[in-house]
């Protein structure tokens, strides 16, 4: 489609620009006690980019701007969580101690940037749009993980996270380019059309492979590009951790299921794995190392944390790793496993960092002791962080043991072969549920009741309630979820 | 003819390469910086890609190392001399590099289907690139913009001095 009918198809992510450039210059005419008021602005944008992307759903596939960007319900899903993710995050932070008095109209322009940037992540059909957009949420979420200047931990990571990102995106360019040598193209389909017909030149694919996958291992935090989450997640302002470790993480997965799907799997047997060009590189095998590595590292490395921010930094490390048991069989049954669990880790991880968010606003503390007898304190928020914890260890009834039954289901029915790794991933849920215990046991077993009387800011406790609430309903009636994800299997193949 | 320019360019850049990690003095490293950035322009121009040529030159060479040299200058509390960079464990790095290096070398000779593109001889590709950027290519052109305008907010933002 041209350009010019393709923008009727565009209009969330006008809006989405639209009001990028509203905030930029409403925030120059703000004092800088006001910033906070953008907030408004933020999230009226949000919203109405949240009824632009609903009316502009369609069921089938489009491939808009001659075949740089894919309007299909695919794109859809992930664009819904995104702009959620991003309402909930300009929300909590304008009430969030830790950005009092920091320029927040930046922070919201920030959050939105990125939120664009996601949008075109899973959308993109073009090697070059994904480099951009790749970019666009990287180097946004330097300049976030760094917001609080006066702390050493923020710079700290900062600094890593720039470091971390701009190596692993150079070394995923040059896995382009080995791509492009090979195909003389940068469309993703067409790559895999060629790639399919000459089988020769397998050393070459595989390398360029591995290459790419160190820039999207970086952004959804899997070994061996794991190593800046712990300290980003720790350093940056919590309310943009929170948004970090769901948005860029599912968007890193998109880009990686359309990836591998556009370029290398065979449509014609839709319930069989068929890998196409990269049939005899062992590619699933890898897949497989990854994904038990790093679930079993990001668990092991938890038993041991202290603070709750890296706890669940290493959780959503091991959380990457399960969701990507769902690339290795790479069935419908694995991509629509992994877009609901996605969907699950997107409600309990977001609503653990903005308990914990709440947690350290109100008691000062962001280590597991701080949480000792937080029932007596604050008996909702430690309601509410118990069913999140239990969602995140995968205990029914909770979405988060919905999702994770989807996962091994799809690996247990993709062949014998995926016994083992199916095996690894149910003592890692068992190991997991230790560290979330803790935390558990630290709420509601330790401490004594005390009674004093802390203020209580309404907003953040209803946003966290609008998760919790989810997260239990949706584990004992999962069919709206599950019905959504299925709708939204149909990923944009050919233009 | 060709085969000679374009040795005399990959010497450069190499060259230059070689001094920017191997110098003790940063300054030294900024400026031989230059002797890269002027050598892949000439390759740039070698491929028949006068307009990345000349912008290579531009941005690069023009803007990317005079801020990088002002940089340099004006954040070290210490005169230009003293400051010195390393890069330290050498022993893991060069044994790691270098078979990352033979890995590609491997991967770039025993693949027998690159695509070879034909020299399409001299032309003017300013026009072509004009158009492309206008039509096929206009949503990563407008998106670029967006990434400029977000990584000039952040370095303001980052640069800004923060009153406690």
């Amino acid at each position: 489609m041209d350009n010019i009918s393709s923008l009727n198809y565009f209009i969330p992510e006008l809006t989405l620009t639209l009001t990028i450039l509203v905030l930029i210059i409403y925030d120059l005419f703000l004092k800088k006690e006001e910033s906070n008021y953008t907030v408004y602005v933020a999230a009226a944008g949000l919203v109405f980019t949240l009824v632009m992307l609903l009316s502009s759903y369609s069921n089938v596939e489009t491939s808009l701007f001659l075949g740089m960007v894919a309007h299909d319900p695919f794109s859809f899903f992930f664009k819904f969580l995104f702009v959620l993710t991003a309402f909930f995050t300009v929300i909590i932070s304008s009430t969030s101690l830790e950005m009092k008095g920091k320029f927040h109209g930046e922070f919201n322009t920030f959050v939105l940037l990125i939120t664009l940037g996601m949008f075109l992540l899973v959308s993109a059909t073009n090697l070059l749009l994904v480099y951009i957009a790749f970019e666009l949420v990287s180097v946004t979420s330097y300049i976030v993980a760094g917001y609080l200047k006066d702390s050493k931990r923020g710079s700290e990571a900062a600094l890593k996270y720039v470091i971390y990102g701009g190596v692993s995106s150079g070394i995923m360019l040059y896995g382009f380019s080995l791509l492009y040598g090979l195909t003389g193209t940068l469309e993703i389909a067409e790559i895999g059309r060629i790639l399919s017909q000459n089988n020769s030149g397998n050393l070459t694919v595989l390398v360029s492979f591995l290459m790419i996958l160190a820039g999207f291992g970086y952004k959804i935090a899997s070994v061996p590009f794991h190593f800046w989450a712990p300290d980003v997640y720790e350093g940056a302002p919590t309310a943009f951790t929170a948004f970090l470790s769901v948005g860029p993480k599912a968007a890193g997965f998109a880009l990686l299921i359309r990836f591998l799907n556009t370029a290398f799997v065979s449509q014609d047997n839709v319930n069989m794995a068929s890998w196409g060009a990269l049939e005899q590189l062992a590619w699933p095998e890898i897949m497989m190392w990854i994904s038990a590595i790093t679930m079993t590292l990001g668990n092991l490395v938890a038993l041991k944390q202290d603070n709750i921010k890296r706890l669940l930094a290493y959780s959503s490390i091991a959380h990457a790793g399960y969701v990507l048991m769902g690339i290795v069989v790479l069935t419908q049954d694995g991509l629509f496993a992994m877009m609901f669990y996605l969907s699950a880790y997107y409600l309990m991880n977001l609503g653990a960092f903005f308990v914990v968010l709440n947690v350290a606003d109100r008691f000062g503390s962001e280590e597991i002791d701080g949480y000792n007898g937080l029932v007596y304190k604050a008996p909702f928020l430690a309601v509410c962080m118990g069913i999140f914890m239990f969602s995140l260890a995968g205990i029914p009834p909770t979405v988060g043991f919905i999702g994770k039954f989807y996962l091994f289901a799809a690996l247990i029915k993709g062949g014998s072969a995926y016994y083992p790794l199916a095996i690894i991933g149910a003592l890692n849920s068992v190991v997991s549920l230790y560290y979330y215990a803790r935390v558990l046991r630290a709420m509601f077993v330790r401490g004594e009741a005390v009674d004093s009387e802390m203020p209580i800011i309404k907003t953040p406790v209803a946003v966290i309630g609008m998760l919790a609430f989810p997260v239990l309903i949706l584990g004992l009636y999962w069919a709206p979820l599950s019905d959504f994800a299925h709708a939204s299997l149909k990923i944009l193949i050919t233009h | 003819m060709e085969s000679f320019v374009f040795y005399i360019f990959a010497l450069m850049t190499i060259t230059g390469g070689w001094i920017v990690i191997y110098s003790r003095n940063l300054i030294y490293s900024a400026f031989s910086l230059l002797i890269t950035f002027v050598g892949l322009a000439g390759l740039y121009g070698l491929l028949m890609a006068d307009f990345i040529a000349a912008t290579q030159i531009l941005i690069y060479a023009g803007a990317v190392l005079i801020l990088l040299l002002f940089g340099i200058m004006l954040t070290a509390r210490k005169t230009s001399i003293e400051i010195t960079q390393s890069n330290l464990p050498r022993l893991p790095g060069a044994i790691i590099s270098s078979l990352i290096f033979l890995l590609l070398m491997v991967v770039i000779f025993s693949e027998p289907n690159w695509n070879s593109a034909t020299n399409p001889g001299v032309r003017e590709t300013v026009p072509m690139i004009g158009k492309l950027l206008m039509t096929k290519y206009l949503i990563p052109f407008e998106l670029a913009s967006i990434l400029l305008l977000a990584a000039l907010i952040g370095s303001v933002f980052i640069a800004r001095r923060e009153e406690s």
